[in-house]
């Protein structure tokens, strides 16, 4: 009995992950702004990306909006709202899991109902917007967080840690007291990094399923089946200036970028032919023929997310 | 696709759409919006390596023997009206020799 007890014990008061209640709270655990001091010219690019803006959509259209008015996990009020509520946070907020109260939902509801509501004023409109906007999967995401995917062999990210492309006795300024170490991640340049989020197929852990990005499973299933080698860091952060790109194109708010990089990857071949047709003596039909070949050399199916 | 006569008339127009279509699988509806869908239920996306043909036949109105053709390929997002360009090509088609 007394065998028993004991580890019981230490379990109960084992402390769990600091949780974040409010967005601000969130925001400042995961705040990668000190990482610009080293790394401005990638910090300027992820500053462009979707990563920096997950929770806002395409042109800012706050995609969570029809998520918690209009769906099977809307609510009534914003005080109903919980982390369940958002089962997009397993990849648009992935920190949010395992580092934010019910409370941060209460919150983001109540922001996402002021931003979409016509009758409030511009200005609330406004800071609610920013509010949301707060909630980015940040240089910390991606480079601790969401680095370690083999945990029963490699263990869980360690604090102190920024996973990158090499092992490095020390990092940062000397002055900051955080991520003061460098390791090497096992996967953060493979396909399957992505793939934790760019996913694979609907998402069956939840009361009703989702069905969002599928990228990972058309690149497994779809590309590496007919020879494709190349992995998304290859096409997606092709390097400027020697360092990867970190804006990881396309960037949907910017046409003429992602219209390059689209018709770079889908090719448009159109023949014509005008004659007359014969589909019976003396009742000949003038006609125009047109054969179009898309060709897609992406390593993925187009479109997908 | 548009095929237009000379003097800028309007002859045809057709499109193909190619995209994964989803349904919540409750009912027969497609949605859209990841919140919505439970599952595809067909695909006419652009698969890697593959290429998608297509074939418009076009009959010309009486006494027009010349058209211009206007194949354009766009990525949609969310709605039609917002779209972004990939390619653009205009023929002119003539009968006569």
């Amino acid at each position: 009995m007394f065998l028993v007890a004991v580890p019981l014990t230490v379990l109960a008061q084992a402390p769990g992950p600091k949780k974040a209640k409010t967005i601000d709270e969130l925001a400042a655990m995961f705040d990668s702004a000190r990482c610009k001091q080293c790394h401005a010219e990638i910090y300027g690019q992820w500053e462009k990306s979707h990563h920096a803006r997950p929770l806002m959509g395409v042109a800012d259209g706050l995609m969570l909006t029809p998520l918690v008015k209009s769906s099977a996990f809307q609510v009534k009020s914003p005080k109903d709202a919980t982390l369940r509520t958002f089962p997009c946070f397993k990849c648009h907020l992935p920190q949010a899991a395992a580092y934010a109260e019910d409370s941060l939902a209460v919150e983001l509801t109540q922001a996402l109902f002021t931003a979409s509501d016509k009758d409030a004023p511009d200005k609330d409109k406004a800071a609610a917007r920013a509010k949301v906007a707060k909630l980015q999967i940040t240089c910390i995401v991606c480079h601790n967080e969401m680095a370690i995917t083999h945990k029963l062999v490699l263990g869980s990210p360690e604090k102190d840690v920024i996973y990158g492309s090499k092992d490095m006795a020390t990092h940062g300024a000397p002055s900051e007291k955080v991520f003061t170490k460098g390791k090497k991640s096992a996967i953060l340049n493979q396909a399957v990094f992505c793939g934790q989020c760019h996913g694979t197929g609907p998402n069956f852990e939840f009361d009703y399923p989702v069905q969002c990005a599928t990228l990972y499973g058309s690149y497994q299933h779809n590309y590496l089946s007919k020879g494709g080698f190349q992995t998304c860091q290859e096409c997606h952060m092709k390097k400027v200036g020697g360092i990867a790109d970190h804006l990881f194109p396309p960037n949907w708010n910017d046409k003429a970028s992602t219209s390059k990089m689209l018709s770079e990857s889908i090719s448009l071949d159109v023949q014509t032919l005008g004659y007359q047709s014969l589909r019976k003596a003396g009742a000949l039909t003038p006609m125009i023929v047109v054969n179009t070949k898309i060709l897609n050399t992406a390593g993925h199916r187009i479109p997908d997310g | 696709m548009t095929t237009k006569s000379v003097d800028g008339k309007e002859i045809s127009k057709d499109e193909r759409n190619y995209n994964p279509q989803a349904t919540s699988c409750l009912n027969e509806k497609m949605v859209y919006g990841a919140q919505n869908k439970a599952s595809y239920v067909r695909d006419t996306s652009l698969q890697p390596y593959e290429s998608k043909n297509e074939t418009f036949e076009i009959k010309l109105p009486e006494g027009v023997r010349t058209a211009d053709v206007t194949v354009e390929l766009n990525y949609e997002i969310h709605v039609p009206e917002n779209k972004v360009p990939i390619h653009k090509v205009t023929r002119r088609v003539t009968l006569d020799r």
